[in-house]
């Protein structure tokens, strides 16, 4: 059906605009939440949402590893269990990274959200199991990487001063806002992918879609660790 | 969950291409346009080298260059990166008695820093400090009290690259970073 293959590009494209027009993407927030930020006070629940909310919405890193998540998960059951996974994961390492005072390299960690998507992508290819003689548990690496996710998310927020005052509330609404800016970007995702596998292109492109997810993992790795190396 | 299992060959060839085409990106975009390194020339025949010139991460030396041919301006905004753990100067060359009004700050960051002018033609090293202090943000005057280079060093202790907005009006030109 090259109609609803069209159609679909046509989203996708979309979506990717929308991400670049954006500034202050993947890494860093942009100026003028940056202001805010500094200039912030005490509790500011809503504004925390949002900056939460537009983090995950417009992160293309944590979008990438969703969409390798959900590839192969027809049931809603199953979305709603691995997203959960991603969600327990990824809330207790930004919760405990700012309110612990963890410090993790902020490039590091990007790294390895981007190496998240990678091996999502080599999985969904059935290259773990060939690689290892079995398939290693889908759902704890969601849970792992997750972790991970979460410290790449606290790394955003430990690059500003927070104020102590308020800080407990203004984590829980940002992470609020994470998983309202997740649950916004997997309704899109979710069904993209179901009106997606619809069609025969699906099964078509799934070689090419997860050979595309490792490769912007690659780039997501190359970026960020020359950004290490570099700072 | 069922997943889809292609043929080794198929897999190999998969993982192989997921790495060239991230390779090729990578090498003639995106170090280019995020870093301003062009190992290949085509990010510079793109005009992607450019972006990384307006980068919060550019290098201190393609900026001090900008700023010395927009010298004695109502008010100028400069942009330094103090790299991890390493401490920069940024001077102005003013007359006696002409004036300055500044204000800079981090990204939060609190920076050691030291407010001082050299005398013009001075060799013994002799400096004078009008403010020393931790801060992460800091808004004055001062009126040069010799002719020489007047500014800033400042010391960053911490692991990370700290970017400060140095905001500055009055009677001077740009000398920019000594290193």
């Amino acid at each position: 059906m090259p109609n609803n293959m069209l159609r679909l590009v046509a989203l996708l494209i979309g979506l990717l605009l929308l991400g670049t027009s954006i500034d202050g993407l993947a890494h860093g927030v942009d100026d003028n939440t940056r202001v805010f930020l500094e200039e912030n006070e005490g509790v500011q629940f809503i504004p925390f949402i949002y900056i939460g909310a537009k983090h995950m919405f417009t992160g293309y890193d944590h979008i990438l590893f969703l969409v390798g998540v959900i590839f192969f998960l027809y049931r809603s059951r199953d979305v709603l269990l691995y997203v959960s996974m991603f969600t327990l994961g990824h809330s207790v390492t930004l919760l405990w990274g700012v309110l612990g005072d963890i410090q993790v390299n902020p490039y590091l960690i990007d790294a390895i959200i981007g190496f998240s998507v990678v091996y999502k992508g080599f999985d969904n290819l059935g290259g773990l199991k060939r690689l290892l003689g079995k398939q290693p548990s889908t759902k704890v690496a969601v849970l792992i990487f997750g972790l991970f996710h979460g410290f790449g998310l606290a790394t955003k927020l430990q690059e500003f001063e927070l104020a102590s005052d308020g800080l407990v509330a203004n984590m829980i609404a940002f992470n609020i806002g994470v998983e309202l800016g997740q649950f916004m970007a997997l309704a899109f995702i979710v069904i993209a992918i179901n009106f997606w596998r619809k069609s025969a292109s699906f099964q078509r492109f799934t070689t090419i879609t997860n050979t595309m997810l490792m490769s912007a993992g690659l780039m997501l790795v190359g970026l960020q660790l020359s950004g290490y190396y570099l700072s | 969950m069922t997943p889809h299992e292609v043929s080794t060959k198929t897999l190999l060839k998969s993982t192989i291409a997921a790495t060239v085409i991230a390779l090729i990106v990578f090498v003639c975009f995106i170090l280019p346009a995020e870093y301003n390194i062009d190992p290949t020339h085509i990010g510079h025949k793109l005009g992607l080298t450019a972006l990384a010139h307006h980068n919060d991460e550019a290098t201190p030396q393609a900026e001090t260059a900008v700023m010395q041919e927009q010298a004695q301006q109502a008010q100028q905004v400069i942009e330094v990166t103090v790299p991890a753990g390493k401490g920069i100067e940024y001077k102005f060359q003013m007359a006696q008695h002409e004036k300055m009004t500044y204000e800079w700050l981090t990204d939060g960051e609190p920076l050691y820093f030291d407010l001082h002018g050299e005398p013009e033609g001075d060799t013994t090293g002799y400096f004078e400090s009008y403010a020393i202090a931790t801060l992460s943000e800091m808004r004055g005057s001062f009126t040069s009290p010799f002719n020489g280079s007047h500014g800033w060093y400042w010391k960053n202790n911490t692991t990370q690259p700290v970017a400060i907005q140095l905001i500055v009006a009055g009677q001077y030109k740009v000398i920019g970073l000594k290193q």
